[in-house]
C-alpha cells in the first residue's frame, strides 16, 4: 500500500464509484478543483485541490463532496469508493474550475512557452493530505492513451526503445481561458497573464475565439490591458471594445497614448467612438480629438502628442535633472525638443547626445544644427526616408508658426509601413 | 437630394459588399476543383442532360451549409476543428481527421493529375509539369505572399466562366435541357447513384466546412455583416453551380450525343477538339489547369492547418519552421504524395479517385451532423442557433446521403 497514487483524468472519468459494500451507485463525469491560495501564501504555487466530484446516477446528475471519497490502486487498476453521499453547491464557489468542462480538449496559456496549447490530458495525484492535480498532458502520449491505442503503439515501438514523445506542463505554468462550456467566475485567477510581455500577450489573444478574447482582456490590469491593446490587430481591437462595458474600455484608453487612441477610434462606428470619449477624462480625450481631424495618410494621424520641451539656454545637467524629476516613458524622449523663448521649436537633441554631452554645455550648442523637422500636413511617406537619412529615432512635428504640435516615433513608423505592405 | 442619398448609401453598401467579400467566393471557386471538373466532365458525356437537376438540391444544400459554417465562425471565433474537438471528444475528432487527412492526400493527387492531364493537351509532359507546379506552390506558400497569390488566383478563377464559353460552341439542344430541370428523372442503377454522390461529394466536400469557417474567422467578421456574408455566399456557390452546369452542358452536348466515353477532364478537352473547335478544347484545358493549381495551393495547406488545429499543433504560415514543424511537415508530405503518386507510371488513378470519393462520402454525413449539433448548441451559439427550416434540410441532407450511399453499397455488392 503506497501513500501516493498519481492517476490521468482520462482513466478516471466514465468509470463507475461504488459503495462502502462494493454495490454500483453511478459514473464519474468530472472533478471539480478549488485554485485559491492558502491564506498567508498567495505567493506559493498554487495547489489545485479537487474539492467536489460531478456524477451521474441513472439520468441524473449529481455534485458531491469530494472529502467522502475514496481512490485506491488494486494491480494497476483504480478502484473508487464513496463512503457517504454529501450534496454540495457551486453557485458560491469562486476560484474553481471543472478538470473535464474548463480543461480538458481546451486551449491553455503555456506561460513559459508564450502560446496557446491544447490539453489532452491531466495528471493527478492523490496524498494523504487531498487529491491534486498537478500537470497538463500536451503530448502526442496523452493523445493516443485517450483514443486507447497508446499501448498497442508502444509496444510496437519497444523493440526499438523508442518511447511516444510526451508533454506535460505543471499547473503552475498554465492558465486557463476557455469558460464556454460553464458560468463559473474566476477571480483574478489570470494574474498569471499579467507576467507575459504585452506583445505575447496580444498574439495569445489574437488566436483565441471570441468569447475568451474579451474574458482574458477583462482579467487584465489596466496598464497591462493598454499595452496589450495597444499591440493587437485592429479587427481583434474592435472586437473588444464592442464586446466590453464603455466605462472599463475608457478606463482602458486612458492609459494609451492619444495617437494610438486615435487609430482604434478610426475602426470604430462613428456613435461608439463618441460614447468613448465621453467617457474619457477631457485631458486625454481632447487629445484624442484634435488627432482624430487629421486624415489618414498625413503626419498628424501618427503622431504622438506626448513629448518634453526645453528651453534653448538650460544646460545639460539642468535638462538632464529635470527629466529624472518628470520620469517620462521612454518613447517620449527620444528627441529632446529645444525651443527658443517664445516656445517655438529650434531642433531638438536626442537622448544619447545629451547623456554624453559636457553637463555644463548648453542645448543651443549641442542641438542638432540642421534642424529636421515636418508639418502635421505633410505625407507620411517622407517620414521612412527622414528616419533613415538622419538617423532618427523621432520626427518633431510642428505648424506653421513653428509651434511644436508632436513627435512622430521610429515604432509608429515602422509599423505603418508594415501595415501597409499587409495590405498591399 | 433624395437621390444623390441614395445613391450613397447605395455604394457605400456595394463598399461594405466588397470590403467583406472573399470567404463565400473563394470557397466556391475552390469548390470547381480538378476532381469537380472531371466529376462533372463524365458525368455530362455519360448521362448526357439527365442529371443537370442535382445541381439545384446541391445549391441549396451548399448554401445551407455553408450559411451555417459562417455563423458558427462569426459568433463563436472557432474553427470548426476546435468545436469538433472540444465538444465530440477525442475519438470522434481522431476519426474525422484521419478520414480528412486519407480524403484530402487523394484530393491534392487528384488535382495534380489536373495539372498534367491539362498540360498534357498542351504538349506539355506530367514528368516535367507535375514537380514544376508543386516546386511553384510549395515556394509560395512557404516562402511567398499567401495572401497576395489568394488574390491572383481568384481573378484567374473568374476564367472558369469560360466553360460557358465550351459549352455554347456545341450548340446545346435547350429543350432537352429545360425538360430534365423541370421534370428530374433518376434510374436506380449502381453508375447512375454513384454518379449522383460524386456531384454531391464534389460540390459539397468535407474539407470545405473547415476551410469557410476559417476564411470566416481570418476576416474577422462581425454579426452586423451577416446579411452581406450571406450574399458573398450566394454569390459563391452561384458561381459553383453555373459553372458545373456549364461544363456538365458542354461534355452532355458534343461527348454524349456523339456516344463517346471519357474518364478523365482531359480526354474532354481532347474529345471538343473535333467537335467543337481547337479553341473549345484550349478553352477547357486552361480552366482545368487554373481550378487545378488553385486548389492545389489550398487544399494541402489547409488540411495540415485543421489536422494541427484539432490535436493542438502550432499551424499558420506566419509561423517559423522550428516553432510549427508538425504543420509544415503535414504540408510538405501532403504535397510530396500527390506527386509522387501522379509521377508513378501507370498509377491506379481511377482507383484513387473512387476511394477518395467514398472517403469523402463517408466523412460528409459525419462532418454535417457534428456541424449541426454543435449549430444547434445553445452553449456554443447563444440566440444563432438554426431555425427549423435550416434542421430540417441539413437532417435531410444527411438522410438522403447516407441512403445513396447505402443504396450504391448495396447494388454494388449485390446488384
Amino acid at each position: 500500500m503506497t501513500s501516493q497514487i498519481t492517476f490521468y483524468l482520462s482513466q478516471i472519468l466514465g468509470m463507475k464509484y461504488l459503495s462502502d459494500d462494493g454495490t454500483v451507485l453511478g459514473k464519474i463525469k468530472d472533478f471539480l478543483i478549488d485554485q485559491t491560495p492558502l491564506p498567508g501564501k498567495e505567493s506559493d504555487p498554487i495547489r489545485p485541490r479537487v474539492i467536489a466530484i460531478k456524477v451521474k446516477n441513472g439520468k441524473e446528475y449529481r455534485v458531491l463532496d469530494f472529502s467522502s471519497f475514496e481512490i485506491k490502486k488494486f494491480k494497476r487498476k483504480l478502484r473508487i469508493t464513496c463512503l457517504e453521499v454529501h450534496d454540495i453547491s457551486t453557485a458560491s464557489l469562486t476560484n474553481c474550475l471543472w478538470l473535464a468542462d474548463d480543461i480538458q480538449d481546451k486551449q491553455i496559456v503555456d506561460i513559459n512557452g508564450r502560446k496557446l496549447v491544447r490539453v489532452n490530458d491531466i495528471r493527478l495525484v492523490m496524498i494523504p493530505a487531498g487529491t491534486y492535480a498537478i500537470a497538463v498532458d500536451v503530448g502526442i502520449d496523452g493523445l493516443l492513451r485517450r483514443i486507447g491505442i497508446d499501448k498497442p503503439i508502444q509496444s510496437v515501438l519497444d523493440p526499438f526503445s523508442v518511447d511516444i514523445p510526451g508533454k506535460f506542463i505543471l499547473w503552475d505554468d498554465i492558465a486557463a481561458v476557455d469558460f464556454s462550456n460553464s458560468n463559473i467566475k474566476l477571480t483574478k485567477s489570470s494574474s498569471k497573464l499579467n507576467t507575459l510581455h504585452p506583445s505575447d500577450l496580444a498574439d495569445i489573444i489574437e488566436d483565441l475565439d471570441k468569447a475568451s478574447r474579451t474574458y482574458v482582456f477583462a482579467s487584465l490590469d489596466e496598464e497591462t490591458a493598454a499595452d496589450v491593446l495597444e499591440e493587437l490587430e485592429p479587427h481583434v481591437q474592435v472586437h473588444i471594445v464592442e464586446s466590453l462595458p464603455v466605462e472599463k474600455v475608457a478606463d482602458v484608453l486612458e492609459k494609451m497614448p492619444a495617437d494610438e487612441v486615435a487609430d482604434l477610434l478610426d475602426e470604430l462606428a462613428e456613435d461608439k467612438a463618441e460614447k468613448l470619449l465621453d467617457e474619457m477624462e477631457k485631458e486625454s480625450s481632447e487629445e484624442v480629438r484634435e488627432l482624430l481631424e487629421y486624415p489618414n495618410k498625413v503626419v498628424g494621424s501618427l503622431m504622438s502628442t506626448d513629448f518634453y520641451t526645453f528651453n534653448e539656454d538650460l544646460t545639460v545637467a539642468e535638462t538632464i535633472e529635470e527629466l529624472r524629476r518628470q520620469q517620462p516613458e521612454p518613447a517620449h524622449i527620444y528627441a529632446i525638443i529645444v525651443t527658443d523663448r517664445h516656445e517655438r521649436f529650434l531642433s531638438s537633441v536626442s537622448l544619447g547626445e545629451l547623456v554624453i554631452a559636457d553637463p555644463s554645455r548648453r542645448l543651443k550648442e549641442i542641438m542638432n544644427k540642421h534642424a529636421v523637422s515636418v508639418f502635421d500636413d505633410d505625407k507620411v511617406d517622407s517620414l521612412a526616408d527622414l528616419v533613415s537619412r538622419y538617423n532618427l529615432l523621432a520626427v518633431p512635428v510642428i505648424n506653421k508658426n513653428r509651434m511644436m504640435e508632436g513627435v512622430v516615433v521610429v515604432e509608429d513608423i515602422v509599423e505603418d509601413l508594415l501595415r501597409r505592405r499587409k495590405t498591399r | 437630394m433624395a437621390t444623390s442619398i441614395r445613391r450613397k448609401s447605395i455604394w457605400k453598401n456595394i463598399a461594405f459588399f466588397l470590403a467583406i467579400l472573399g470567404p463565400g467566393i473563394i470557397t466556391g471557386s475552390v469548390d470547381n476543383d480538378a476532381g469537380g471538373i472531371t466529376t462533372y466532365s463524365v458525368a455530362g458525356a455519360l448521362y448526357g442532360y439527365k442529371l443537370l437537376w442535382t445541381l439545384i438540391p446541391s445549391f441549396i444544400v451548399l448554401v445551407i451549409v455553408q450559411e451555417m459554417n459562417a455563423r458558427m465562425g462569426i459568433v463563436t471565433g472557432k474553427g470548426l476543428a476546435d468545436l469538433i474537438r472540444e465538444n465530440a471528444g477525442v475519438k470522434v475528432t481522431f476519426f474525422i481527421f484521419i478520414g480528412l487527412l486519407l480524403a484530402d492526400i487523394g484530393n491534392t493527387t487528384t488535382e495534380f493529375a489536373g495539372v498534367a492531364g491539362s498540360m498534357e493537351v498542351f504538349s506539355v509532359s506530367k514528368y516535367i509539369s507535375v514537380p514544376v507546379v508543386a516546386m511553384m506552390v510549395w515556394l509560395l506558400v512557404v516562402k511567398g505572399n499567401y495572401k497576395f497569390a489568394e488574390r491572383i488566383f481568384l481573378i484567374f478563377s473568374v476564367s472558369l466562366l469560360m466553360y460557358v464559353v465550351s459549352a455554347l460552341m456545341g450548340h446545346p439542344d435547350w429543350n432537352a435541357i429545360g425538360s430534365s430541370i423541370i421534370r428530374p428523372r433518376m434510374e436506380f442503377n449502381q453508375g447512375s447513384i454513384m454518379m449522383i454522390v460524386g456531384i454531391i461529394g464534389t460540390t459539397i466536400a468535407p474539407w470545405m466546412q473547415f476551410y469557410m469557417q476559417s476564411s470566416v474567422i481570418e476576416k474577422g467578421l462581425k454579426i452586423q455583416q451577416y446579411k452581406y456574408t450571406l450574399l458573398d455566399i450566394i454569390v459563391g456557390c452561384t458561381a459553383t453551380v453555373v459553372v458545373a452546369f456549364f461544363i456538365i452542358v458542354a461534355c452532355a452536348s458534343t461527348l454524349h450525343a456523339k456516344g463517346i466515353v471519357i474518364n478523365e477532364a482531359k480526354d474532354a478537352a481532347l474529345a471538343l477538339e473535333p467537335l467543337a473547335g481547337a479553341l473549345s478544347k484550349n478553352v477547357f484545358a486552361f480552366g482545368l489547369f487554373i481550378a487545378s493549381i488553385f486548389s492545389a495551393t489550398i487544399l494541402p495547406l489547409a488540411t495540415a492547418f485543421y489536422v494541427c488545429e484539432a490535436f493542438g499543433f502550432e499551424a499558420g504560415i506566419d509561423k517559423k519552421w522550428e516553432d510549427a514543424p508538425e504543420f509544415y511537415v503535414l504540408y510538405t508530405s501532403i504535397m510530396v504524395l500527390g506527386v509522387i503518386i501522379i509521377l508513378i507510371p501507370n498509377a491506379p488513378l481511377i482507383a484513387i479517385t473512387l476511394w477518395t470519393q467514398i472517403i469523402n462520402g463517408i466523412l460528409l454525413p459525419v462532418v454535417l451532423v457534428c456541424m449541426i449539433l454543435l449549430v444547434n448548441n445553445k452553449k456554443i451559439m447563444g440566440d444563432y442557433t438554426n431555425k427549423p427550416i435550416q434542421n430540417i434540410i441539413g437532417w435531410g441532407t444527411v438522410i438522403i446521403l447516407i441512403g445513396l450511399s447505402l443504396a450504391w453499397l448495396g447494388l454494388s455488392l449485390f446488384g
